[in-house]
């Protein structure tokens, strides 16, 4: 509850902090929400991809 | 028929086959609200024979002339009987109670609704963001058409003083090995009789390697290389005559042949757009 409390008074009581909150969050949650989806994306197609499999094509030194 | 048993007003219950009751159209007074027992002004135990009776009847409130000893003149009948809607199912818990302060619990609720808002906007905004980038980047040129537009050209495969002609985004390419003789030439020129007056360091990266589009600034024809007064590219349409740095020295062109953007990967490779 302080917690809350001291948030609150910090970012949320005026409107410019609350707009500069709201930015930074949207920054924040949009990394985390496109790697945690693209991370979901690899665990169920793991082994499907060419980033998975590349090792197995391509030697060192050779492009 | 059914018009007609809909338009016949007064006559329709008798011009109607059945005689079952159904619902009426009168909806209740306070739709969609949550009642929670009946909350009824008056006493309907108490008898309502007399004035005196009466008296219990009316509500307490509102105006009420008093023109007797016992009697109530502003006696009001209508609204008694509506119910009080209950919006307890609507309320935050910490209000349920009217009778309670909700002055204790106001910091907890308005932190609560911040946060909603907060988190609602962030949403949103990531929301806004994407669609419009989306939007944007879909403007743009697709993968296989950027991978078109570049081309790789191996250079240990010129030989100095030879020209090399490649395709390049439907033009012919110019890549030429100078000599250190047609070097020397180039940079050597007076830029005051230049007719589009460029040097020759503003024209290469390399000076080995002088790349230009094969395009004849006249007209549009691909000159042809080695040839011509000055060492470096003719045109065979209209004779303008091009240095070997590719600036026009004579003939009707009015510019130099166009220098395209490349680099170099490494010494043997370039890479054009």
């Amino acid at each position: 509850m302080a917690l809350t409390k001291t948030v609150y008074n910090l970012l949320f009581r005026r409107t410019s902090t609350f707009a500069v909150t709201i930015m930074v969050g949207a920054i924040l949650f949009e990394r985390v929400f496109d790697q945690g989806g693209d991370a979901i994306f690899e665990q169920m197609n793991r082994g499907k991809l060419w980033t998975h499999i590349q090792h197995n094509y391509e030697k060192e030194g050779e492009e | 028929m059914m018009s007609l048993a809909a338009r016949s007003g007064a006559f329709s219950p008798y011009m109607q086959a059945t005689a079952v009751t159904v619902a009426g159209p009168l909806q209740a007074l306070v739709p969609g609200v949550v009642v929670k027992g009946e909350n009824n002004l008056i006493n309907p135990k108490k008898q309502f024979l007399c004035r005196e009776s009466l008296n219990g009847q009316s509500p307490k409130t509102g105006p009420a002339v008093t023109v007797s000893i016992n009697g109530c003149a502003g006696v009001r009948f209508a609204h008694t009987d509506i119910r009080i809607p209950d919006f307890s199912d609507y309320r935050r818990p910490e209000v349920l109670d009217p009778s309670k302060s909700s002055q204790e619990s106001s910091e907890s609720r308005r932190i609560f609704s911040y946060l909603v808002t907060g988190a609602t906007t962030v949403v949103g905004v990531y929301t806004a963001k994407t669609v419009v980038s989306q939007f944007v980047s879909s403007m743009s040129a697709s993968a296989d058409v950027l991978a078109l537009s570049k081309i790789e050209v191996k250079l240990s495969d010129i030989p100095e003083g030879k020209n090399m002609t490649f395709k390049w985004r439907g033009k012919p390419l110019f890549v030429r090995h100078r000599t250190e003789k047609e070097i020397a030439t180039e940079v050597g020129v007076n830029i005051a009789e230049l007719r589009d007056p460029q040097h020759d360091n503003d024209r290469v990266i390399k000076p080995s390697w002088v790349i230009v589009l094969g395009v004849c600034t006249h007209l549009g024809c691909v000159p042809i290389a080695n040839a011509g007064d000055y060492g470096g590219y003719y045109c065979p349409c209209h004779g303008s005559h091009y240095d070997a740095s590719g600036r026009i020295r004579k003939g009707p062109a009015p510019l130099n042949l166009e220098v395209p953007y490349y680099e170099f990967i490494d010494d043997e490779t370039v890479m054009v757009g």
